[in-house]
């Protein structure tokens, strides 16, 4: 028996027997139109994550134009960033709704991206303003000031532990450019504490590493493999540092190192 | 190189550690209930499957048989119940829907079969099961709907298979009914929207358990064995 079969055959069958309609389909109507809102709430989630991560990445990029710590940013950086800021905004607000109560936790693998990435950016503008690590809180914060605090899109600690390991590899990137441009290393005389990037860079490993993933939870995975990544970057300035104080003084004026694709490396590691 | 470093305030991370602690001894909780939760389910659906030896005229033997455990495992529900409605919903599903779709088929299975072919609906499951169902206002611990097609479509797995054992037992009239049931049932899933998970996938197989149905009666047709109606 083929359930498609002839047309006529099938449809002259369905004619033949006085058939019922299945009892079952009122209570089936319900279920579609469950479904349904289910369905276009995640399809909307995900087109917003989408957009949040790529706006969040475009402010990154604009972020990597700054060369110094705690000063204020270029002008342009802060317009460029301000854009994005906007699209961000408007991507949370026209979701919050679908986040919230019975549904705040429903679409965590949706959302999740975007959330990461938008952790990502402000916790590195934050570094680049003051050379802090923004706390969990802050950036909740910073999120509840754009979705206008009414109703709330959670950022939960894994969301903000896993963009924190992004943010490392954006560290290494500013570290190795600004030492590469203006040869010397980030931080040091301004900073509150005299520390530089890269002493940073090895107090938030020495931190990320102690944290204790549980086994048996879904985010075990994603720790690990960005454990990886945040230890290959540390590791990286640690080796561009070395190089400039063993070859510093032979380097040619306007040198850069080879950065050997920290972006790639990354995405590899997944 | 500068050593002091303040760089990291270290209420960042001890604060995201007790988060992670904290779930983790939830999970640890709830899994203990969902231990206990399946081996009462297993039980009961062993008995359960006592069904594919035994004469419609005896089934109730068997589902009277399974209701004291049925009724251990609608404890435990509570008991799950009561535990994960302390923490949001869907954090945390996913430890524990493969377990209530197997409770929701058991129910149903028994239903079916106490009942002459009864398909209980999703708020009779609930009922039953004395949790709330598809909940939209508050955020606590229920039967989705999901779960409950899910559960519908083992329960269409096992129909297929009680088919040819009715026949083995000599009993002609339940495949036409069960015949019957199954397109009925599939007809509801025809007028979802399903996207492409695991609803979709799983119900994709219930056109070849209409398949096993039609091949049981048509064999029998052909035999004339079919109940004259």
């Amino acid at each position: 028996m083929t359930l498609t079969g002839n047309k006529r055959t099938a449809e002259e069958a369905f004619m033949a027997q006085p058939k019922t309609m299945s009892p079952f389909l009122p209570i089936f109507e319900t279920f579609r139109s469950e479904l349904d809102e289910h369905h276009d709430r995640r399809e909307r989630i995900i087109k917003a994550s989408r957009d949040i991560t790529a706006a969040s990445k475009k402010i990154i990029f604009s972020l990597q134009r700054v060369r110094t710590l705690n000063d204020p940013f270029p002008a342009q950086v802060a317009k460029d960033t301000k854009k994005h800021y906007d699209t961000i905004r408007d991507r949370y607000s026209s979701i919050s709704r679908d986040l919230q109560g019975i549904n705040s936790f429903r679409y965590q693998f949706q959302i999740t991206p975007g959330n990461q990435e938008f952790v990502e950016a402000i916790t590195f503008q934050h570094y680049l303003s003051h050379q802090m690590l923004m706390t969990h809180e802050e950036a909740q914060k910073e999120l509840d000031k754009l979705t206008g605090g009414g109703e709330r899109v959670i950022l939960t600690a894994e969301d903000f532990l896993l963009g924190i390991f992004d943010m490392t590899g954006e560290l290494m990137r500013f570290a190795i450019t600004t030492m590469a441009t203006t040869g010397q290393l980030p931080g040091a005389e301004k900073g509150p504490g005299h520390h530089t990037v890269l002493s940073d860079l090895r107090e938030l490993r020495t931190q990320l590493e102690q944290v204790n993933v549980h086994e048996g939870g879904r985010f075990k995975k994603d720790f690990s493999s960005k454990m990886e990544v945040m230890r290959t970057c540390v590791e990286k300035v640690e080796g561009a540092l070395y190089g400039q104080v063993v070859r510093g003084a032979e380097r040619p004026k306007g040198w850069v190192p080879d950065l050997n694709g920290g972006r790639r490396e990354e995405a590899e590691a997944y | 190189m500068a050593t002091a470093s303040q760089m990291v305030d270290p209420v960042i991370f001890a604060n995201l550690q007790s988060k992670i602690d904290e779930e983790d001894s939830f999970r640890n909780a709830v899994r203990d209930i969902i231990q206990e939760l399946d081996k009462q389910t297993k039980f009961a659906l062993a008995i359960l499957s006592r069904a594919h030896s035994t004469p419609a005229a005896r089934i109730g033997e068997v589902t009277g048989a399974a209701e004291i455990t049925i009724k251990e495992l609608i404890n435990t529900i509570a008991k799950l119940s009561e535990t994960a409605s302390q923490q949001p919903y869907y954090k945390f599903n996913y430890i524990w829907t493969r377990h209530m779709q197997d409770a929701c088929f058991t129910i149903l299975f028994a239903g079916w079969l106490q009942h002459n072919g009864k398909l209980f609906t999703i708020e009779e499951v609930g009922d039953i099961l004395k949790v709330p169902v598809n909940l939209k206002d508050r955020d606590a611990f229920h039967l989705t709907v999901e779960e409950y097609l899910l559960a519908l479509i083992t329960l269409i797995d096992e129909l297929a298979r009680l088919s040819r054992n009715c026949v083995t037992l000599g009993d002609y009239k339940r495949p036409m009914e069960i015949n019957q049931f199954i397109k009925d049932v599939h007809a509801g899933f025809g007028i979802l929207n399903l996207k492409n998970d695991i609803l979709r996938k799983r119900s994709d197989g219930i056109k070849y358990r209409i398949k096993e149905c039609e091949d049981v009666v048509y064999d029998l047709s052909l035999r004339n064995l079919a109940p004259q109606t």
